[in-house]
Parts: structure tokens; C-alpha cells; sequence
């Protein structure tokens, strides 16, 4: 073969001229929709949740074609580069933007992973939000028996998920540790044959936890996901218990956990009560002081005895706003002044923003999480959709259960009807509200909070909660990417996989 | 004749020309006032009549009907922008879509000969002397 046919073939080093497509300054437009972020600033989003903040106004001069490359290379190259408009009718890179939408709903691939098992739903503390605990010794009333473990197991092996969660919650869950230990046993001699890795979470306040326990967890590689509320007076206002020193068992008990599983192995979460509105750095400082590197800031779920208990647990998001932005402010100060130190809320929709890779974070999928990425098994062998629907069946709302270990199989419960509707309206590319909504590909939809909320599962974005929550965050992320270039390199730093 | 947009008896009343708006437009737009405002919307003659009534406890004052008015104004300028990209985008947003979640029957080869990025071309070798 002659040697210039080699050279007209090889793809090294074109001109700039080569890559120019555009004639008579035409170009056509990719899916995209835009938000306003402030007074200045807008912010465009494609299909695949690649943003771009750009000045007020550019939007309508994008679609209004009053964009000339020569006028504003930069922006007009930008927008080219991040699939927002396209100098020829196909892009000439659709398949790779294919693959990148396939890669962000890849959560979808294998099905359920995350299996609850409520393993009694006794519970030594009363808190006054908890929407499902009993304070009881009738271990055969409110303890999952063998034979729903068994059952529940059988169907978590059933999952097409190579890799599966199974998470033992509660009430709380230690008071059944006999239990857990039967459950682990079980699951370690049926697992391999089903060719699953399996990893166990124990969720716990920690009152119960010992050292024979936490040596237990050691051996069978088990987590615990654990509780703080923030320092003493609020931790203990909001997890009553007899001799009010639920703070210092929780304490003592991360401690013993972290001494003897590893920090890794031990995280905490919070809740978020009216009386942790009032005090954001104070919650986080604790947080840092008791040696965690990360922590969840979280609104309390409208669920169970937390919707009926008004008073104290009815709060503006508004409020939780404020307090979130509060807190999240003095989380940067620390990574500011040199410490790495997330927030998970924010770097799961981070996560979303800055990377190609799917996020199957329940509250934040599309299509929903509930069913599709989380099963919840409860103590008397119902089933249902999501840990917040068993909690709403505690409220004598049965809508979200989906069948009975003793009577149902996985393809009745996986692909019924109820399942498959429940689904259909858990997906905001097609929800009123959603579907033009800039920040959809970083939200998700949550029709088991809009049924117990609103009413029906489609809900109604202008009064939800969830909406104005995410809006907002998300809205607000961005903006102090735009503002604080230092503040971008944080958040990416937050993204950056760790080994 | 053209109507002009007003807050009549502490109501905002707009109207949209039915020309330059579609109904879809108006729509879109009204469902974020249904917080706030009892919404209702006609059709007269070539244009769309939307009224907004502040609810009893949406604690809306007066004064701040004029900001209301001008949010809606935008609202719909907005939202008839979305709509021109979703109408220009919704085949390649549906091919995206299939060649997503296809199985490789949407695929199409790359442009262009295979070649190596240092501008070695392996389809230049005999077939013979590469075994």
C-alpha cells in the first residue's frame, strides 16, 4: 500500500479546520433544559447531566440561533463539546452520549440489591419521631421468625444481583441478635451456591452492642450502621430512654465498634428533629470531634408517628434549608482549613453532577429506588416496597405491600401489578413538573413519599417537600461551585473514588 | 384589540396571545401557581385568559401581586423555550434512548478506516506476512 494512503488514514493531529462542520452558522439543538440559578447566572443541563453555567439569557439565545461561532468561540465550543448543540443534524458522537445514558442508569442493571430484614421491632428507647418501635418483651409478637428469615433469605438469593445487602433493622435490631447470627449463618451456607457475595449491615442505636457482638461482626465482616443526633442535649432529647444516656451509650458504643471493627466499618447517621434545626454547627462539630470524616445530613421522614406527632416534628423545609446550608457551610470550613471532611447528601447528587457513573441512591432514583434497588421483609413476614412503606403499614396504610413470604413468590412480588405501577410513577422523566425540570437528571421521584404526603403517588411538585428540598440543594451546590472555585475542587475532591 | 395584563380586585389577569403561546405553554406554566393561587384559564379570541386568585392562607399581600404578574410573564417566555427544544430534540432524544438500552442493533461502525493513533495502519500489512 502506498505510503500517503497510510497518512490520509491515520487519525493523529487534524487541523482545527478538519473538526469545523458548521455552515452558514446553522446549528441544531440537543435535548437540554436550563434553570435560573440567581439574578446573573443560569445553567443548562443535558440528557446525560453534563452542566454548564453560562450568563442569564444564554438559553434563549441558543434556541433563538443567535449564537455565532465567531462571536463567542468559547461558549459556542463549550456548548459543541458538552453535547448541547451539534453542528449536524446526527452528533457525530451519539453513540458515545448513548453509552453514557445507558452508563448513568446502569443502576438498573441487577435489580435489588438492598434487602431489609425487620428483625423485631421491639426497642428499649421510646424517641418520639420513631415510627414503627414497641417497647415490649413479647419476642413472639414482634420478632421475625426462623421461618420468615429463611424465606426472606430464599427470596433475597433470588435476586438477579450478583452482589446483595442485606440489612438488619429494626426496632432495634440487637434485641433479636440470636436471630442475626442465625440469619448470617444461614445465609453463609446458601450464598455460594447461588453464586452471591453477600454483605450484612447491622443497624443499631448501640445501647445493646459488647464486645462478644462487635467480635461476632469482626469475624463475619459484618457493618454497623449506627445513630448520632448530634452533642448530649440533643441526642438524648431526641432518643429517650430510661436513664436518658442514650448519647453516651451511642458514644461508648462507636468507640468499642471502631476499636474492634476498624473505622471503616462504623458509620453514624442522623435525624433530624426541630430541636437539630436550631443548632447545624454544633451537630457537626460533634460529628468531628468523634472522630467522623463524613456525615449525612438528613431530613426527618414524613412517615409513621412523625406525621402524626405535629408539634414536634413538623417542620418548614424552609428551615431545613437553612439549617442544611448552615451545616454544609461548616463541613467546608473544615475541608477548607485542610481536613477531608463530606457531606453525603451532597455528594451523592455531586456524584450525579461531576461523574459519568450510575448513583443508585434510593430517595434519588429514577426510576424509583423502592422495589428496583430496595425490598423491605418486616417482621411478620409482609412485604414491601421500601423500609418507608412498612412504616406507613405501621399507620394502617397497607398501599405500598406487595405480598407475604408465607404466600407470595419473587416473580409475584417483583413483577406484579401493584409492583409495576408503583414503578411507573417513580420515573420523573415523565412526571408532571419533572419532566422539564433542569436538575431531573440529578433527582430522583418518590411516589411512597408522595402518596403518604400528598395523597397519590404521582404527587404534586409545587406544595412537595421533596422538590422544594432537591430544587434547592441542588440548585444551591452549583451556585457555590460557580461563585468559589475552591469550593469546586472540594466538592470534585468529594467525587474522586477512594480505595 | 390588544389587552393589556392587569391586577384587577386583587387578582392577576393575563392575557396570552394564542398565537405566539400554545396551550401546552400555558399549561406548563399555570401548574407552578397552584401552590399559591386558585388558577383558571379560557380561551377567548386568539388568546388565553389565565387568572390568578392569591388563596386565603398562601399570605400573599397586595404589593406583591405585581411580582406574580411579572413571574408569569417570564414564566411563559420560558417555557415556550423548553418547548422548542423539546420539539426539535424529541427524535434524537428517542434514538438516543434506543441506542441506549438496545442490544447493539441500533449501532453503527465508526467513521473512518481502522488506524493506529501514532499513524501505523495495520490494514497496510500483507495478509501473508503477518502470520
Amino acid at each position: 500500500m502506498a505510503e500517503a494512503d497510510v497518512i490520509t488514514k491515520n487519525r493523529k493531529f487534524k487541523e482545527l479546520g478538519f473538526y469545523d462542520n458548521q455552515e452558514n452558522n446553522v446549528y441544531f439543538l440537543l435535548p437540554m433544559r436550563f434553570a435560573r440559578l440567581n439574578q446573573e447566572k443560569e445553567v443548562l443541563v443535558n440528557e446525560v447531566g453534563d452542566h454548564l453555567v453560562v450568563r442569564e439569557g444564554t438559553f434563549q439565545k441558543i434556541v433563538q440561533r443567535e449564537l455565532n461561532k465567531e462571536d463567542d468561540p468559547d461558549l459556542f465550543g463549550d456548548l459543541v463539546a458538552n453535547h448541547f448543540i451539534s453542528e449536524s443534524r446526527i452528533p457525530p458522537l451519539i453513540d458515545v452520549l448513548a453509552t453514557r445514558y445507558r452508563t448513568k442508569k446502569a443502576f438498573l442493571n441487577n435489580f435489588t440489591m438492598l434487602h431489609i430484614f425487620v428483625m423485631s421491632l421491639r426497642c428499649e428507647h421510646t424517641c418520639h419521631y420513631c415510627q414503627v418501635s414497641r417497647v415490649t418483651q413479647d419476642k413472639d409478637k414482634f420478632d421475625m421468625s426462623r421461618d420468615h428469615i429463611d424465606k426472606g433469605i430464599d427470596m433475597m438469593l433470588q435476586s438477579p444481583s450478583p452482589h446483595v445487602t442485606m440489612e438488619f433493622q429494626g426496632g432495634e435490631a440487637l434485641l433479636a441478635f440470636d436471630n442475626i447470627k442465625y440469619a448470617v449463618e444461614r445465609v453463609h451456607l446458601l450464598a455460594g451456591l447461588r453464586n452471591k457475595s453477600v454483605t450484612f449491615v447491622i443497624c443499631t442505636n448501640l445501647a445493646l452492642v459488647n464486645e462478644e457482638i462487635l467480635l461476632y461482626c469482626k469475624e463475619h465482616e459484618i457493618l454497623i450502621s449506627s445513630s448520632l443526633d448530634g452533642p448530649a442535649f440533643i441526642h438524648n432529647s431526641n432518643r429517650t430512654r430510661p436513664g436518658r444516656n442514650s448519647y453516651e451509650l451511642a458514644i461508648k458504643g462507636i468507640e468499642l465498634s471502631k476499636r474492634i471493627l476498624g473505622p471503616s466499618r462504623v458509620s453514624a447517621l442522623m435525624t433530624t428533629t426541630n430541636l437539630s434545626l436550631d443548632y447545624p454547627i454544633e451537630i457537626v462539630e460533634e460529628y468531628y470531634k468523634q472522630g467522623f470524616r463524613n456525615m449525612f445530613l438528613r431530613p426527618i421522614s414524613p412517615y409513621g408517628f412523625a406525621v402524626r406527632n405535629e408539634r414536634k416534628n413538623k417542620y418548614e423545609t424552609d428551615r431545613f434549608l437553612e439549617f442544611y446550608k448552615k451545616a454544609l457551610g461548616r463541613i467546608l470550613e473544615y475541608n477548607l482549613a485542610g481536613e477531608f471532611f463530606t457531606e453525603d447528601y451532597a455528594t451523592i447528587i455531586l456524584r450525579k453532577m461531576l461523574t459519568p457513573f450510575p448513583v443508585g441512591y434510593v430517595d434519588l432514583n429514577s426510576p424509583t429506588g423502592c422495589i428496583t434497588n430496595v425490598i423491605a421483609f418486616n417482621y411478620d413476614g409482609s412485604i414491601f416496597a421500601s423500609d418507608e412503606s412498612r412504616m406507613l403499614a405501621e399507620m394502617k396504610d397497607f398501599t405500598f405491600q406487595l405480598g407475604h413470604l408465607d404466600t407470595h413468590s419473587y416473580e409475584e412480588v417483583f413483577y406484579s401489578k401493584r409492583a409495576l405501577e408503583i414503578v411507573s410513577t417513580g420515573i420523573n422523566e415523565s412526571l408532571p413538573g419533572c419532566s422539564d425540570c433542569a436538575f431531573q437528571p440529578y433527582c430522583g421521584a418518590d411516589p411512597i413519599q408522595n402518596h403518604a404526603t400528598q395523597g397519590d403517588m404521582y404527587g404534586y411538585r409545587p406544595t412537595s417537600s421533596f422538590c422544594q428540598k432537591n430544587m434547592e440543594i441542588i440548585r444551591y451546590l452549583i451556585e457555590l461551585m460557580d461563585k468559589d472555585k475552591a469550593i469546586a475542587k472540594i466538592f470534585e475532591s468529594w467525587v474522586k473514588s477512594r480505595s | 384589540m390588544e389587552k393589556k395584563n392587569l391586577i384587577r380586585n386583587g387578582e392577576i389577569v393575563v392575557y396570552v396571545d394564542a398565537s405566539l403561546f400554545s396551550r401546552d405553554v400555558v399549561i406548563k406554566s399555570l401548574y407552578w401557581y397552584g401552590d399559591k393561587f386558585h388558577t383558571q384559564v379560557s380561551a377567548e379570541m386568539n388568546a388565553y385568559v389565565v387568572v390568578l386568585k392569591p388563596m386565603a392562607n398562601a399570605a400573599i399581600k397586595e404589593e406583591d401581586l405585581g411580582y406574580y404578574l411579572q413571574k408569569f410573564e417570564r414564566d411563559i417566555v420560558d417555557f415556550s423555550l423548553r418547548e422548542v427544544v423539546n420539539k426539535e430534540t424529541t427524535n434524537i432524544r428517542e434514538l438516543l434512548v434506543a441506542k441506549a438500552f438496545s442490544n447493539g442493533e441500533f449501532d453503527e461502525a465508526p467513521p473512518g478506516n481502522v488506524s493506529d493513533a501514532v499513524g501505523f495502519d495495520p490494514m497496510s500489512i500483507p495478509i501473508n506476512d503477518a502470520r
